[in-house]
């Protein structure tokens, strides 16, 4: 920080009135000319009054943030919908609300070629010139009371003025089914919000931050550190991690991440410099001795933050509408305990955390939307007749419109959702769902009302794509799928050993730092790839191997630092889903991985002679064929101006597989390159 | 008024020939420890001409007088080559004043107390370490007071980097751009604390099998606000410290390789870690360490280059290069006797650097220049300290004991090469309200600084 104690008058004004309220009187001793010991500007430093320490610093930067966009737009939003504009063949099939055959005929087994059509996704495809416009300004300050107290601040702002050809819920409305209903109107009705974070019940789910559509300011720190010989306490708003990998998460499992803003596509060898979600709490560390350090923690559950409908790095696509349950979780306690030693070449270190995962999980939810479906297509006019609100549904004795019987299932018809089975199949893949055990869960876990409007579960890919396809004609346009987020207790258990290896002076393994890491979690929830409230329940291990290294490999220009990591993960992908949603594609429904899922890491820091000129570079492989690759260039020509530019490609089926085989075709479409250029005041 | 019984170059030839015969002891006209021990006027151990600037110039230069690109060429040989430069080319200017007389002066009072109570007691065990009278580590003060080779001269430097058992030094840099513009300002804490070799005698909580703990931590600007590091030192000179790094990105302390000592630790820096002290690997990992001359040599010793009750933070006025901002001002003095001890990097095969020299002085053991070549031989970096007894006609910093503290004042880091200056001032306080000490004064500062969970709040993870 700068600018210490530079503006006098505050700190002159400050301690004054501290010193009255605690009625000490102290002054600076400017001679020094008697004995005892002094500190060098002549005063003792025991001293001298219980405030002679008291000072202020502070200092930030601000940054514009560009990206421009080298890949495609962000298919999980409106307007880059693969769909958009794509003519596509629906093929509805014949429902069996009642099994007259004993099984021969199963529902939607039977294609319905007379109401067949072809639909084109009625919105505007965009091409974007930016994926981010941002301006970030940031400003640290601490203000120490006395030696063993201070208060650390960092206040973080951004303001993203939205110039992007971005989604307009009107363009879709119609006189048929009108606009987009359900959800946070915040977030669904109108045009993208860039900051917010909603949830249902609740108005500021994070307590120290104040956003809009177009601006976010919070406080990544803000907390009282108290210090006394080996023990030191933090109260307030802090992150906190764990662990020697980096950008993998093994042991730094405390807070959870904040994908608003770049998502994860800042310079990865800043980690997660940005991301970590700060948490109200109190976190205790005591140094046993040189070697052994404990560090404790209570803290407030915030969870992770995705971006929003329509924002550049969505990850949730726009035809979900998600119901976040944060407000029933929002009282709840994440504590944890790390012992952390270090003996000469080797290391060690263990952890035991009681969280709540703060990715969460996911379920279909009612959507409580209460829209008929229209009357201009025949499908929708035989269902609004079985479910007229007047007389009892034959099939289920529901008394009940369209539209109140589909509030109490998950779907929604609006437009903006989905409109063929393709488009289903398509995305249920992309996000690793399975399009058929999801489209029954909605339908059984959501009977008597699915049933009431003639649906019915089903066991075949063609039968489900019949079904889709049937009642996306019968909603006139598609229909929005609504899901909750939901929170679960799970207990982490890690430990890491690391070994600095000493080879041969100058050789490649000479201080070559060895470090593994290991954290399981019995009984963790998984969303379910059905969606199904039953969500998946099995214990999970991470691992990861690290190595890193600097090494010279010339006399003129400084070492290279590098860093290569590898990570195993039994049952969910880098992104914490569960592997039983891989493998599916407009053609199948998802089959599932087994073996686990596999990422290797290698990163590395060329800095140039004074360190003014940088090359950084950083690659993930997914072994089932995904590829990260980083290359960046960073220039810090004087104090006040730092300047990066860093080139992100990412491949997501680089061996020409499956691209929902592994995990970064999540965001293959992100292509870009970032500039940013730092002004610190 | 001193009768003169020699010829003008009769100091300088007995330096030569001292050299030469790789004689020890320190002093010309008689052994110096002897009349350091006994207080007496150490100023009978050297002739006029090499404790007198005027008599050593024959005039041309006087106490009082400034060096310039003018008459620099009269005392070239009393300078590194790299200062040379500087004065003759690059508009830098010296202050003269008289030579330092009393030893007393260029010491902390308990490390010379320790030096000579301890005096003849080092000796080198199998691994080629130091052990003291106890056959354990080292006792404190200089383990050798007059080296007889190489690496007794470089255990001077090593054991007791600032002669303090603790020392917290509050640094403010600023980085000159080949332009002479000031580029780069950091504000940083140096902490060390010897757990052994110590002055007082005593182990630092039973840390035998170290020599020291030494942690840096920024404080300024924010951007590398909040970066710090731990080294650990073993007492066994063969090892490498252990370092632990708190970098803000990373939110949390990790381990880091330590064999590369030859980086520049943030940008538009010049120092690296090699270089602190003269001394700043262990010393066992450098070898082919050799007496190469004595002579003697213009330093920056006196108590007048420290600052404090001329500037409120102790800050320098500067001069100099193509901004007059290159230069910090400075008073040097003739410095009657430098052992002159080169060295190769023998432990580090891809070090950029070749070889390096030191000039130290052989009365109280501590550097006054130093200076690093490449691998080709050629000139790269010279590393400048100013030394000073804290008392002025302003001010006077005590120890416990009431004697004037002793400690460095500033460091010129010049790289030629680049023509980059890092200029580093010790100040009174800097961001963040640390400031300078020399001794632990009752704070439990290895707790405050010197551990692992120190740094990571240090860098407020």
């Amino acid at each position: 920080m700068s600018n210490s104690s530079r503006i006098p008058g505050i700190k002159i004004i400050v301690a004054a009135a501290m010193a009255l309220a605690s009625g000490v009187v102290f002054a600076q001793d400017g001679g020094g000319e008697g004995g005892g010991s002094t500190n060098v500007d002549g005063s003792s430093s025991n001293g001298s009054g219980m405030f002679a320490d008291f000072d202020i610093s502070w200092g930030g930067f601000i940054r514009p943030e560009l990206a421009i966009s080298l890949g495609s737009e962000n298919p999980n939003n409106q307007r880059g919908n693969t769909f958009n504009g794509v003519p596509t063949a629906r093929m509805p099939g014949v429902p069996q609300p009642v099994d007259a055959l004993g099984g021969l005929l199963p529902p939607f087994s039977i294609p319905n070629p007379l109401l067949a059509d072809n639909v084109t996704r009625p919105v505007n495809p965009a091409n974007n010139f930016f994926n981010l416009n941002l301006l970030r300004i940031e400003l640290e300050g601490a203000m120490k009371f006395t030696p063993s107290l201070k208060l650390v601040a960092r206040l973080r702002s951004i303001v993203d003025p939205g110039n992007y050809s971005s989604f307009d819920p009107v363009s879709v409305a119609n006189a048929a089914t009108g606009s987009i209903q359900g959800g946070d109107p915040g977030l669904y009705g109108g045009a993208p919000n860039y900051f917010q974070y909603s949830v249902e019940g609740m108005k500021r789910p994070n307590p120290l931050e104040a956003a809009g559509p177009n601006y976010l300011v919070y406080f990544p720190a803000l907390f009282l550190d108290y210090q006394e010989g080996p023990l030191n306490v933090r109260v307030g708003n802090q992150q906190i991690a764990w662990g020697q990998a980096i950008f993998f998460r093994v042991l730094d499992v405390v807070d959870g991440i904040d994908f608003r803003r770049h998502s994860i596509l800042d310079n990865a060898q800043e980690e997660f410099s940005d991301k970590r979600v700060p948490s109200l709490g109190v976190r205790v560390n005591y140094q046993f001795t040189d070697e052994i350090l404990a560090d404790a923690f209570v803290q407030k559950f915030q969870p992770t933050i995705y971006g929003n409908p329509n924002t550049q790095y969505n990850v949730i696509p726009t035809q979900f509408t998600v119901h976040d349950q944060y407000a029933d979780y929002d009282t709840k306690l994440s504590y944890g305990i790390r012992f952390k030693g270090n003996f000469g070449q080797w290391g060690a270190q263990a952890i035991f955390v009681s969280r709540l995962n703060p990715d969460g999980v996911f379920r279909w939810t009612a959507s409580g939307v209460n829209k008929n479906l229209p009357n201009n297509n025949a499908l929708g006019l035989a269902v609004n007749a079985l479910n007229n609100g007047i007389t009892p549904n034959p099939l289920t004795g529901q008394i009940g419109t369209s539209g109140e019987i589909l509030a109490q299932t998950p779907f929604e018809a609006s437009p903006g959702g989905v409109y063929s089975a393709k488009e289903w199949f398509t995305y249920a893949a992309s996000v690793r769902l399975d399009g058929v055990g999801g489209l029954n869960a909605a339908i059984n876990e959501f009977a008597p009302s699915t049933n009431s409007l003639l649906a019915s579960p089903v066991d075949n890919y063609t039968a489900a794509s019949r079904e889709l396809d049937t009642f996306f004609i019968a909603a006139g346009d598609g229909l929005r799928g609504h899901i909750a987020r939901e929170y679960f207790r799970e207990y982490n258990i890690g430990g890491g050993v690391s070994y600095v290896v000493e080879g041969e002076p100058g050789s490649l393994l000479d201080q070559l730092i060895i470090n593994l890491e290991s954290t399981y979690t019995p009984d963790r929830r998984f969303t379910n790839p059905t969606l199904s409230r039953d969500y998946i329940k099995e214990g999970n291990l991470v691992s990861a191997l690290v190595m890193e290294k600097y090494q010279r490999f010339s006399n003129t220009i400084p070492a290279t630092y590098m860093v290569l990591q590898y990570m195993h993960r039994t049952k969910d992908d880098l992104f914490g889903r569960s592997l039983k949603g891989y493998g599916g594609s407009v053609d199948k429904a998802a089959t599932g991985v087994n073996g686990g899922s596999d990422y290797v890491v290698f990163a590395m820091q060329q800095p140039f002679p004074q360190a003014i000129w940088r090359i950084d570079f950083a690659g993930l492989y997914d072994v089932r064929g995904g590829l990260l690759l980083q290359p960046g260039l960073r220039w810090k020509p004087n104090g006040s101006i730092t300047a990066d530019i860093f080139y992100s490609y990412i491949n997501g089926s680089i061996t020409g597989g499956n691209p929902n085989n592994n995990a970064l075709s999540t965001a293959a479409f992100a292509d870009e390159i970032t500039f940013r250029v730092g002004y610190q005041f | 008024m001193r009768i003169k019984k020699y010829d003008f170059n009769y100091g300088r030839r007995m330096l030569m020939e001292k050299a030469a015969k790789g004689v020890s002891t320190a002093g010309v006209l008689a052994p110096l420890w002897p009349m350091i021990g006994n207080a007496a006027d150490t100023s009978k151990a050297y002739p006029d001409e090499l404790l007198s600037i005027s008599v050593f110039t024959k005039g041309k230069i006087k106490p009082g007088d400034v060096i310039s690109a003018a008459n620099v060429d009269a005392v070239k040989d009393l300078f590194d080559p790299i200062t040379y430069i500087q004065i003759k080319n690059q508009g830098r200017k010296i202050n003269v004043v008289e030579s330092t007389k009393d030893v007393s002066k260029l010491f902390p009072n308990q490390y010379l107390k320790a030096t000579l109570k301890n005096q003849g007691t080092a000796k080198f065990d199998d691994t080629g370490n130091i052990i003291g009278k106890d056959g354990g580590p080292w006792n404190g003060g200089n383990p050798f007071p007059e080296p007889k080779n190489g690496l007794e001269a470089i255990s001077n430097l090593t054991l007791a980097w600032g002669r303090h058992s603790y020392s917290q030094y509050a640094i403010r840099d600023w980085d000159i751009a080949p332009d002479g513009s000031e580029a780069y300002k950091y504000d940083f804490v140096w902490c060390e604390m010897n757990t052994t070799a110590r002055a007082d005698g005593t182990i630092y909580n039973g840390k035998k099998d170290l020599l020291r703990y030494q942690s840096v931590f920024f404080t300024s600007p924010s951007e590398t606000a909040g970066s710090s590091f731990l080294n650990t030192w073993y007492y066994d000179q063969r090892k490498f410290p252990d370092l632990y790094g708190y970098l803000p990105a990373f939110r949390r302390v990790r381990q880091f390789p330590t064999n590369q000592r030859f980086e520049p630790l943030v940008p538009g820096i010049t120092l690296f870690l090699s270089d602190a002290w003269a001394a700043g690997d262990p010393m066992l990992t450098w070898g082919n360490y050799k007496i190469v001359g004595r002579q003697p040599m213009m330093g920056c010793i006196s108590g007048i280059n420290f600052r404090g009750g001329y500037h409120p933070n102790y800050e320098r006025t500067v001069h100099g290069g193509p901004k007059g901002t290159t230069f910090f001002d400075t008073w040097f003095e003739l410095i009657p006797e430098c052992i002159v001890l080169e060295a190769e990097p023998t432990g580090y095969p891809r070090s950029p650097v070749g070889k390096k020299r030191i000039w130290i002085d052989a009365r109280n053991g501590m550097f006054v220049a130093y200076i690093t070549y490449d691998r080709r031989g050629e000139i790269w970096k010279s590393f400048e300290p100013a030394f000073a007894q804290y008392s002025n006609d302003k001010m006077t910093i005590k120890d416990a004991d009431g004697f004037p503290d002793w400690s460095w004042v500033y460091v010129h880091s010049h790289d030629l090469q680049a023509n980059r200056m890092s200029r580093f001032s010790q100040v009174r306080e800097v961001t963040g309200g640390y400031k300078s000490k020399f001794s632990e004064q009752g704070e439990d500062v290895y707790s405050k600084y010197l551990t692992t969970q120190a740094i990571a709040r240090l860098g407020t993870g």
